[in-house]
């Protein structure tokens, strides 16, 4: 799967989300561009990252930064144990 | 049909957006860019699933915002950057790491290995193979359980902090932290590849609990200090 995500880096929050399926590859591309310019044209600074995982789970297990708060990342950081 | 853009087109791009006050069309370009690496990108993420079956996050292009941060950083051109293109995943331990290396060069062709472990960049432990497919390089970044957790808390700081943290620099007492437990998982992971040459030490496995509690209770404690700032 696909995922486009805003990050709002100063507030440490994704501020959008959406999924593709892994054939609409050239979809997900379009509409990064298309946030980009957006938020380019609005003055909005977020990071637009586009990221492929096999779930979702799986993509909050390797880029956590996007998704867990400080307190957060210390419940998984005491819980850890998986590993791929 | 895609207008092929030169090397020079790049790097005169690249300079623009060191310069600031990004405009559509160098968005355009920038994205064009980008989705050369396409290509390089699938096959080295469908290698990495093949040769080892892992769960591998894929980034099949670095952000507008880290691309224009690294040109600022670095006195480096657009087309000379390394990680534009790259993927992720998360081994158990050293071991591991090591044969997942050792692995992926044996299945690609041209690699360069970027062993971060002995010589951290800032704290910073990973190994990272950057492979070379149709003349454009496709980071993989291979990281222990241990370095991923070290990495994701470091980024957060730098995020809520200062983006400088990640390159030594930003608030003293968040780069002591980092600094600190960066050595302490150093000298842990190291005595656990040398034990693991001898039999088993299930110590090991309650140390490395240990140090995840301990890891929680730093990063608490920076989000304290967060918190103070913010008040």
């Amino acid at each position: 799967m696909l995922f486009l995500i805003a990050y709002d880096r100063t507030r440490g929050k994704v501020a959008n989300m959406r999924s593709f399926a892994d054939s609409q590859r050239r979809v997900a591309e379009d509409a990064r561009l298309e946030v980009e310019l957006d938020l380019n044209r609005r003055g909005v600074q977020q990071e637009v990252v586009l990221l492929e995982a096999s779930t979702e789970v799986a993509l909050r297990l390797t880029h956590r930064r996007y998704f867990e708060d400080f307190a957060e990342l210390a419940r998984s950081s005491a819980s850890s144990t998986r590993s791929t | 049909m895609t207008i092929p853009v030169s090397k020079t087109q790049l790097d005169l791009l690249g300079d623009r957006l060191r310069a600031g006050a990004t405009t559509d069309s160098d968005l355009r370009l920038l994205d064009t860019f980008r989705r050369t690496f396409v290509p390089p990108y699938e096959h080295v993420i469908l290698t990495v699933k093949n040769v080892l079956a892992v769960d591998v996050t894929g980034r099949p292009a670095k952000s507008t915002t880290s691309i224009i941060e690294k040109l600022k950083r670095e006195s480096i051109r657009l087309t000379q950057i390394q990680d534009i293109a790259g993927c992720r995943f998360v081994v158990s331990d050293v071991l591991a790491q090591d044969k997942a290396v050792a692995q992926l060069v044996g299945a690609l062709t041209s690699t360069t290995v970027v062993d971060r472990r002995d010589r951290p960049s800032h704290g910073y432990r990973a190994v990272h193979v950057v492979a070379m497919i149709e003349d454009k390089p496709i980071e993989i970044q291979i990281r222990t359980t241990l370095q991923h957790l070290w990495a994701e808390f470091s980024e957060k700081s730098a995020d809520i902090f200062d983006p400088s943290i990640k390159y030594g620099k930003g608030p003293a007492e968040v780069l002591s932290v980092l600094t600190d437990l960066s050595s302490m998982l150093a000298d842990v992971e190291a005595d656990e590849l040398e034990s693991q040459e001898a039999p088993a030490d299930p110590g090991f496995d309650a140390l490395k609990r240990d140090l995840r509690k301990a890891l929680g209770l730093l990063i608490e404690r920076t989000a304290a200090l967060r918190k103070k700032r913010v008040e």
